[in-house]
């Protein structure tokens, strides 16, 4: 079905552009850091880092094309059977994935590790605008808010109890970002937020676990331990700071290149980024972020139908989380959590998953001229 | 709504139902403020890691990168004077490990590996590297185990690949060739401890250093050491070497000759062991007159340094400890007793100096004399003679060692109240006993040295208070070496070496030369006077022919050799509680000599815990002088 209100040159490449270059930073940076990697297969081998994130780009840019192409609002059409499938592969992931460094978060698919919750972010973006959308009217009431908080909070206890700190952040903005945009009542908000400050002490007690507790205590304090948990941190803070102002220069940062850091290709790419190309490099790489942060939210404000907008407002937190935790993490800002940096970090889960949210973007984008009777799509 | 520019409300789909979305787009300007907000955040915090501690962590990155391997050189050799070695270095195996190479999730492998393959208890191997993590040094191997077997160290080796950060370390320990025969000279070395470590870190110490603990190993332990060198590496994270950067040749230590003369220190050693008797401990030195440099020195009983040395061998080190003979000090100058007589070599000299006395000046011992107490007029103290040795001149008073005319050269002597012979006094006689160096350590190139004490009237009543006047029978006590003077056998031959040839105070010195691998001399030890002791060469003479009778005549005589004409002074302090009839049984020997007379070369003192200077301790100086005298023309065992 061809939808006759699509008008192809509302297609922002800006948008497009920027996550592209962000993309071939990122395999500037991965190629850097596996050239000391022990054992990494040559760099026209179809398995060497850069060379995968190469193809996964290819794909999520097909991907995101053909995304763009089809009505987004399909999307609230598929959402309760897309929340029921990432609940499930969280849940599944908890009992049966893969743990590195003390977490799980892997699940294999076709030998191809698969990462739930970065899909599941997107779920939950869809999940709680269709949710929000088909309820614009009473958003004013807290029933409706509670609701809302309860479709979010389940797989964020699933990613908190794998133990992925991070994501369970992560989801919890998406949610407070999404139901503000959809215009809650302010008191609403401060009402949970305070019910939630409250509980912090309990759940810290009760549910974080010790690796989560001993992670918190190491970044306040990376030195207390420099060869142990702490080490990672560390060496990550020495590698940005040791960078300065215009960096070592591309494979030259001997943090990076001696194998001081680990995950140097995915959480801790933006370390890489800091020692070799230091501040300017960084900068540069912030101003890519906040130009595709930007028209992002262009599109949210462009969307026709406050389903599409508040997609839009979610990807855009997403995103921007994600960035937050992640560089915040390389930089000692926030204590380690593995989040990966998007479209830089190696990882088809998480490049795959920001590509098709750039498909939907664009599908909003080139669908917002359409003049419809709110009765075609609300209820 | 009235933020939305007109312009734009064409574009709404749906103006009358704008309300909603209009909060939504009011909304998503707080998005774009956090955009602004959470960056500027990340932009200020790389400001702060790259700008301003940009410096520190770069210096940081520069340490990780780059790890400085101490190179030691090779220990230096000690030799005695005749080049004999004294000390070897030979290689051991220890397994070590480097904690800033172990992988923090295996850290329980390499425990476990190496606790089984050394066969220590797995909590001690943890701990040790926990340790060392904590020490700001994770990059130097912590031996585990040291002198670990070939076999050991082989499946170490074998085994290194699962273990990363273990190693098999090569190290060097010192052997003591002559073991307990010289171990008071040479010391021995240990593993640096914490203490140690945090003074002398700043000088290139290391964690698994090792340096030397006592004697020459001790006080040469620069010299010895030598230049540590190193090499600077670049590493991985692993630690394993990915290429050299940078290399400073270790600059090779000096190796040390001693003054020793190790094949006379070896019969010095039996002639004490056997003329010792039934004292607890004795010591012995012989020393040149003209440079203060000691040819034998023994302290009895001894101990075996090879047991100290590290590694420690704590089931033969507890006996050592345990022993009243205390074998580890090393009595020759460490510990303090009174002279006795042979301090009339002091006393002597200073009355000649003062003109107290003369050679002619006549005074009678009748076995005793009686002394008015100063506090007490209806009391006397009796003073003993060893004998009643008759009418005396300077040269027989003191060559028969009477007790009685040096009582008049200390204190004086007084009939009713009236002076009738002019002595010295306190003051002169402890000026002058510091001004030969008693009283103070001789600064004599081995640890430990003990000061003796050269009291006064000011000491005494600091230590005893109200009841510590100073009396006319404590000068008389100090003339003849008794009382509260003490003195080390070392600070004593110093004395009789000083009257030898001719004033000078010598610093004593076991040093001779330090030499390079070829044996040249990179430096000479240089004769060190400390002071002359103000004494006139003719009254120096007239000692030395004093000191000459009583080794012809007086009971010095027991030390006298057929093969050189010497000059002695016995002397025999009576110690411990008196007996009923007011002599004591208990008496340290002494015996203080050199030779030849006519042209002074050595100096030797023997001191006997248990024992009579006459008796006991003059034969033990006659064998010493009978084989310096005589070496080269006598067979071994001859003696």
């Amino acid at each position: 079905m061809i939808d006759r209100t699509v008008r192809v040159r509302d297609f922002d490449p800006v948008l497009m552009l920027a996550a592209l270059a962000l993309v071939v930073f990122g395999g500037l940076l991965i190629y850097s850091a596996s050239l000391s990697q022990v054992g990494a297969p040559s760099t026209d081998d179809l398995s060497h880092p850069v060379m995968r994130q190469a193809l996964f780009a290819t794909a999520g840019l097909i991907i995101a094309l053909g995304i763009a192409s089809m009505n987004y609002r399909t999307l609230g059409v598929l959402s309760v059977g897309l929340y029921i499938a990432a609940i499930a592969a969280l849940a599944f992931v908890l009992v049966a994935g893969d743990a590195t460094y003390g977490s799980r978060r892997w699940i294999e698919i076709a030998g191809t590790p698969v990462q739930p919750s970065e899909i599941a972010k997107l779920v939950i973006i869809i999940t709680l605008a269709k949710y929000l959308a088909d309820r614009q009217e009473q958003i004013g009431q807290l029933r409706v808010v509670l609701t809302s908080l309860a479709l979010a909070a389940v797989p964020t206890f699933l990613v908190f109890a794998e133990p992925d700190l991070g994501s369970a952040v992560i989801f919890m903005a998406i949610w407070f970002g999404m139901v503000l945009a959809a215009g809650a009542k302010w008191t609403h908000l401060a009402g949970i937020i305070g019910a939630c400050l409250v509980a912090v002490p309990f759940v810290f007690a009760g549910l974080v676990s010790d690796y989560q507790r001993e992670r918190i205590a190491l970044w306040l304090e990376p030195d207390k331990d420099p060869l142990g948990a702490g080490f990672q941190s560390l060496q990550a803070q020495i590698g940005i700071g040791s960078g300065g102002i215009w960096g070592k220069g591309l494979t030259d940062g001997g943090q990076t290149q001696l194998n001081y850091l680990r995950t140097e290709t995915s959480d801790y790419v933006f370390t890489v980024l800091g020692e070799e190309l230091g501040l300017i490099g960084a900068l540069i790489l912030f101003s890519l972020f906040i130009i595709l942060l930007w028209r992002a939210l262009r599109a949210a404000e462009l969307s026709r139908d406050l389903f599409g907008r508040l997609i839009a407002t979610g990807i855009v937190i997403f995103i921007l989380l994600q960035t937050f935790i992640n560089v915040g993490v390389n930089t000692g800002l926030l204590p380690v959590t593995g989040i990966p940096l998007p479209f830089v970090s190696q990882g088809g889960s998480s490049l795959i998953t920001l590509f098709v949210c750039l498909g939907i973007l664009q599908s909003i984008l080139m669908r917002r001229r359409t003049f419809t009777v709110s009765s075609y799509y609300d209820g | 709504m009235q933020l939305t520019p007109p312009g734009r409300r064409r574009w709404r789909s749906r103006p009358k139902k704008a309300q909603p979305a209009e909060v939504v787009r009011n909304r998503s300007i707080l998005l774009r403020a956090l955009i602004v907000v959470l960056f500027s955040a990340l932009v200020l915090q790389l400001v702060r890691l790259q700008v301003f501690q940009h410096d520190e962590f770069d210096a940081r990155a520069e340490s990780n990168r780059l790890r400085t391997v101490p190179e030691l050189p090779s220990r230096g050799l000690v030799y005695d004077r005749n080049g004999e070695q004294l000390v070897e270095n030979l290689p051991i195996f220890s397994a070590a490990v480097v904690p800033a190479d172990v992988p923090e999730d295996q850290f329980l492998t390499v425990v476990a590996g190496l606790a089984e393959i050394t066969g220590e208890d797995a909590r001690e191997v943890a701990l040790d590297i926990e340790r060392a993590v904590k020490s700001d040094d994770p990059y130097t191997p912590v031996v585990i185990k040291q002198d670990i077997d070939d076999e050991t160290a082989f499946i170490l080796r074998e085994r290194q690949p699962d273990l990363p950060g273990a190693q098999v370390l090569v190290e060097s320990i010192r052997s003591y060739t002559h073991g307990a025969l010289v171990s008071h000279f040479l010391g021995f070395v240990g593993r640096i401890d914490e203490e140690e470590y945090a003074d002398l870190k700043s000088r290139g110490y290391g964690l698994n250093d090792k340096l030397g603990k006592a004697g020459v190993e001790y006080v040469y332990e620069a010299m010895l050491r030598g230049t540590p060198g190193y090499r600077q590496v670049e590493i991985d994270a692993s630690g394993e070497e990915v290429n050299q950067v940078a290399a400073v040749e270790p600059k090779a230590a000096g190796n040390l000759v001693l003054t020793l003369d190790v094949d006379l220190q070896r019969q010095v050693e039996r002639y004490l062991r056997e003329g010792m008797g039934s004292s607890l401990n004795a010591a012995a030195i012989v020393m040149d007159v003209s440079t203060g440099g000691i040819l034998s020195m023994v302290s009895l009983p001894t101990y075996d340094n090879n047991i100290l040395t590290d590694p420690v061998d704590d089931e033969k080190l507890q006996p050592l400890y345990d022993d009243p003979a205390k074998p580890m000090v090393n009595h020759a100058i460490s510990e303090v007793h009174p002279p006795g007589s042979t301090f009339k070599q002091v006393t002597g000299t200073a009355a000649l100096q003062e003109g107290v006395a003369n050679p002619s000046t006549t005074i009678t011992s009748h076995g005793l004399i009686t002394v008015e107490d100063e506090y007490n007029p209806d009391r006397t103290w009796v003073m003993r003679d060893w004998a009643a040795l008759g009418t005396m001149d300077f040269y027989r008073g003191l060559a028969m060692s009477s007790d009685v005319y040096f009582y008049y050269l200390s204190g004086g002597y007084y009939e009713s109240g009236a002076e009738v012979f002019h002595g010295l006094g306190v003051d002169r006689l402890s000026a002058y006993a510091r001004d030969y160096g008693l009283g103070s350590p001789t600064g004599i190139d081995l640890p430990g040295e003990a000061a003796g004490l050269v009291p006064d009237e000011e000491w005494k009543l600091d230590t005893f208070g109200e009841t510590g006047v100073w009396t006319l029978g404590d000068t008389y006590n100090f003339g003849i070496g008794q009382g509260f003077l003490t003195v080390t056998p070392l600070q004593l031959v110093r004395v009789t070496a000083a009257i030898a040839n001719g004033g000078d105070l010598l610093v004593p010195h076991v040093l001779k030369d330090v030499v390079d691998e070829e044996n040249n001399v990179i430096r000479a030890y240089e004769r060190e006077v400390e002071r002359e002791i103000g004494i006139s060469d003719a009254n120096l003479a007239i000692m030395q022919e004093a000191l000459r009778q009583a080794a012809v005549y007086g009971p010095a005589n027991t030390g006298a050799s057929q093969y050189v004409s010497i000059a002695a002074k016995t002397g025999t302090a009576e110690f411990g509680q008196p007996l009923a009839d007011g002599t004591y049984p208990n008496s340290h020997g002494w015996y203080t000599a050199y030779a030849p007379f006519e042209d002074p070369e050595i100096a030797v003192v023997v001191f006997l815990e248990q024992g009579v200077g006459a008796t006991n301790a003059g034969p033990v100086a006659k064998r010493i002088f009978d084989y310096y005298f005589s070496r080269g023309n006598l067979v071994e065992g001859d003696q």
